[in-house]
């Protein structure tokens, strides 16, 4: 196991700039998440750490190793393809022992592991079987067991669940967590799905358009984003965002929503009088109320029932607004109802840089 | 309600057993007319052909055509040229396909991999299949002429040759002459084929071997010649059965001389028939090969279908 370190790293393929100037430090046994949308770049920053990609500047070090130069088989890293890049030819047996066998491992030792290794995925009954033969969980479960007969300084997996029908993926998801669990190998986890990266990852990174935005534990990214772009991809369903100004009448701080409506600002918030703004409030912390117990009115536009609670959409004079709710209502729509925005919920931008206004 | 009538009126309708037949032979009559059609066209001529060699065919003796039974197979046994030309088909097969293979191969890698230009040199490449073999021939039989041809006076500064000589008048070497030629115009055959399968390989095998500590060389063996073999055996098998048959590049080259030196079997059935209008010997000859090469097809299938089931 190793710490991995990425000192400025950028990526150009020809004159296009892919990642810009990332910095990351990963610890020993630490479990990285990086999310970010289709395109961002997760999966190049990943590729660059396997040895896959080359390296434009910077440098990645893996443990105190500069790994720049190094080809992949030198780097004693294993990955976990999205398709997961089964030897076709070889039965499950060989493909999960065919690292220890590039590197002469003695025949009992390569039988002990690998047979250690199925039983932990339960994979014993298919040993001998072909990759084509199995169905994709069985065959995702075949690309971990590759990865770790090997007890490499790290894991990398890249969207490895992503081609799994979504009850697959959450016992997937907890087979990973139980797995770093007992191996505590460091990782770094790839994934475009936020509820993988809230649950698996000790820090996310969040990426955007080949930039880090924030690095942080679930909860940090989730309850204070850094900026605009990590408040709407954290969350589902995602935060409500609304055009506002910063006045300070006095010594009081309050928030001019676009639609005239005042609310005082939340605490310790910084910013100046007649700063343009973007308020983002979170679903679940909109408190409504049919009984018209709340400061604002609007009425129901459309009811989403989950199971797990509701998802009322309002309509209000001059922005919508997602409110979510653990009980069952079923308003009719045109209901009035009243809401609350409690100052302490709400998050508070720069209109124009879209960073979060310092405290 | 409805089913009694139905039940009855089944019953004694049970087809005669003439009538059944008839039913049951139906679908090939339908199908009888092409059936015959194509049998004809493809059984009757080579009976026809098969039945020259136990008969005695002479162009040039109207009186020949009587049935002689093995008399021409007695003599094949006992011919030394016979004997001659198969030896020299294997070399000739063996040497032209074993090079076009290895050449083609290692050229369907080179293209494989990207570099500047690739698109054109791709197209370059596949050139000698477009030019027709007589004029290959005649193209390579000029080459090695020192006195037109530049090649016997290199491989002579090369210290190849003794002397700048014409390569296809020495009996001893004249087969490589079109061997030589027949490999420069089958590689593209072999880099095209081999080409198509390399890239369908998924590149993420290859990422996920080298993650897994597989240098160049354990990834070929491992992984691209696995992939590869179906499409090989099957290249294989044609080209060989194709160039055992090609006698197009000898008869332009060296017309199996010197002295029946770069005589194969399928020249000296030409030979045979063309030359000397023994048509009876020639298809005995010709029958002879057609039963080697299906041997040898059937063995090469069956290895093939071994390596897909794997
Ligand atoms: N070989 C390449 N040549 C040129 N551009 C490339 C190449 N590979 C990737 N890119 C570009 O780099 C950017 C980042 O790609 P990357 O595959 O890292 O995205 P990603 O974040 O993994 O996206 P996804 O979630 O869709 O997998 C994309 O804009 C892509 O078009
Ligand atoms: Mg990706």
């Amino acid at each position: 196991m190793a710490s991995i370190d990425i000192q400025g790293v950028r990526k150009s393929y020809g004159t296009v700039p892919v990642l810009h100037n990332v910095d990351l430090s990963i610890q020993d046994g630490e479990f990285v998440v990086l999310v970010g949308p289709s395109g961002c770049g997760k999966s190049t920053l990943l590729r660059m750490v396997a040895g896959l990609e080359g390296i434009t500047s910077g440098a990645i070090r893996i443990g105190e190793r500069v790994v720049n130069e190094l080809a992949p088989k030198d780097r004693d890293i294993a990955m976990v393809f999205q398709s997961y890049a089964l030897y076709p030819h070889m039965t499950v047996r060989d493909n999960m022992n065919y690292s220890l066998r590039l590197r002469r491992t003695p025949a009992e030792r390569m039988a002990h592991v690998v047979s250690a290794a199925a039983s932990k995925l339960g994979l014993d009954t298919f040993l001998d079987r072909k990759p084509r033969t199995l169905s994709g969980g069985q065959r995702q479960r075949v690309a971990m067991g590759r990865s770790i007969v090997r007890q490499p300084q790290a894991f990398l997996f890249d969207e490895p669940l992503s081609n799994l029908d979504a009850r697959l993926r959450e016992q997937m998801r907890v087979e990973i967590k139980k797995l770093h669990r007992d191996l505590g190998t460091t990782s770094i986890y790839v994934t475009h799905d936020q509820v993988e990266a809230m649950t698996l990852a000790d820090r996310i990174v969040a990426m955007n358009g080949g930039v880090v935005q924030q690095v942080g534990t679930p909860l940090d990214l989730y309850e204070r984003p850094t900026n605009l772009f990590v408040a709407g991809f954290i969350g589902s369903p995602a935060i409500n965002i609304i055009n506002a100004v910063l006045r300070h009448d006095g010594e009081q701080r309050l928030i001019a929503l676009e639609s005239g409506e005042r609310i005082p600002a939340p605490p310790r918030v910084g910013g100046h009088d007649g700063q343009a703004v973007k308020v983002g409030i979170r679903p679940e912390d909109v408190q409504i109320s049919a009984q018209a117990e709340g400061d604002f009115a609007g009425h129901v536009e459309l009811v989403e029932p989950m199971g797990l609670g509701t998802i009322v959409h309002l309509g209000t004079a001059h922005h919508a607004l997602k409110a979510f709710v653990v009980e069952r209502v079923n308003y009719p729509v045109g209901t009035n109802i009243a809401y609350r925005l409690p100052a302490s919920k709400l998050h508070i931008f720069d209109a124009k840089t879209g960073q979060r206004l310092p405290e | 309600m409805s089913t009694m009538p139905l039940y009855e009126e089944a019953a004694p309708r049970r087809p005669a057993p003439l009538r059944r037949l008839a039913l049951g032979l139906e679908p090939y009559l339908y199908i009888a007319p092409s059936v015959i059609l194509i049998a004809t066209i493809m059984l009757v001529p080579l009976i026809v052909g098969l039945s020259y060699a136990f008969r005695d065919m002479q162009l040039i003796n109207p009186f020949s055509g009587g049935f002689i039974g093995l008399e021409h197979f007695r003599a094949l046994w006992t011919d030394a040229a016979f004997w001659l030309s198969m030896k020299n088909t294997l070399v000739w097969t063996f040497a032209s396909v074993a090079l076009q293979f290895a050449f083609g191969l290692v050229l369907a890698l080179l293209l494989n991999s990207p570099f500047p230009g690739r698109g054109i040199v791709q197209a370059l490449v596949f050139l000698p299949w477009a030019v027709p073999t007589f004029l290959s021939g005649l193209n390579w039989a000029w080459l090695f002429n020192p006195v037109v041809g530049p090649l016997p006076h290199w491989m002579a500064a090369l210290g190849i040759l003794p002397a700048p000589e014409n390569i296809l008048s020495d009996p001893s070497v004249a087969i490589w002459g079109p061997i030589i030629a027949n490999v420069w115009w089958g590689i593209p055959f072999f880099a095209i084929t081999l080409l198509a399968a390399l890239q369908s390989i998924p590149q993420d095998i290859y990422e996920a071997a080298s993650i897994d500590g597989a240098g160049a060389w354990r990834r070929f063996t491992d992984i691209t010649l696995p992939f590869l073999a179906p499409t090989i055996a099957i290249a294989v098998l044609l080209r060989t059965v194709w160039i055992a048959n090609f006698a197009d590049l000898i008869i332009v080259m060296t017309n199996g001389g010197p002295a029946d030196q770069t005589q194969i079997v399928s020249s000296y059935i030409f030979t045979q028939a063309f030359r000397r209008l023994d048509f009876g010997y020639a298809s005995a000859i010709a029958m002879v090969l057609l039963v080697l090469l299906l041997a040898y097809s059937f063995v090469i299938i069956l290895l093939r279908q071994s390596l897909l089931r794997r």
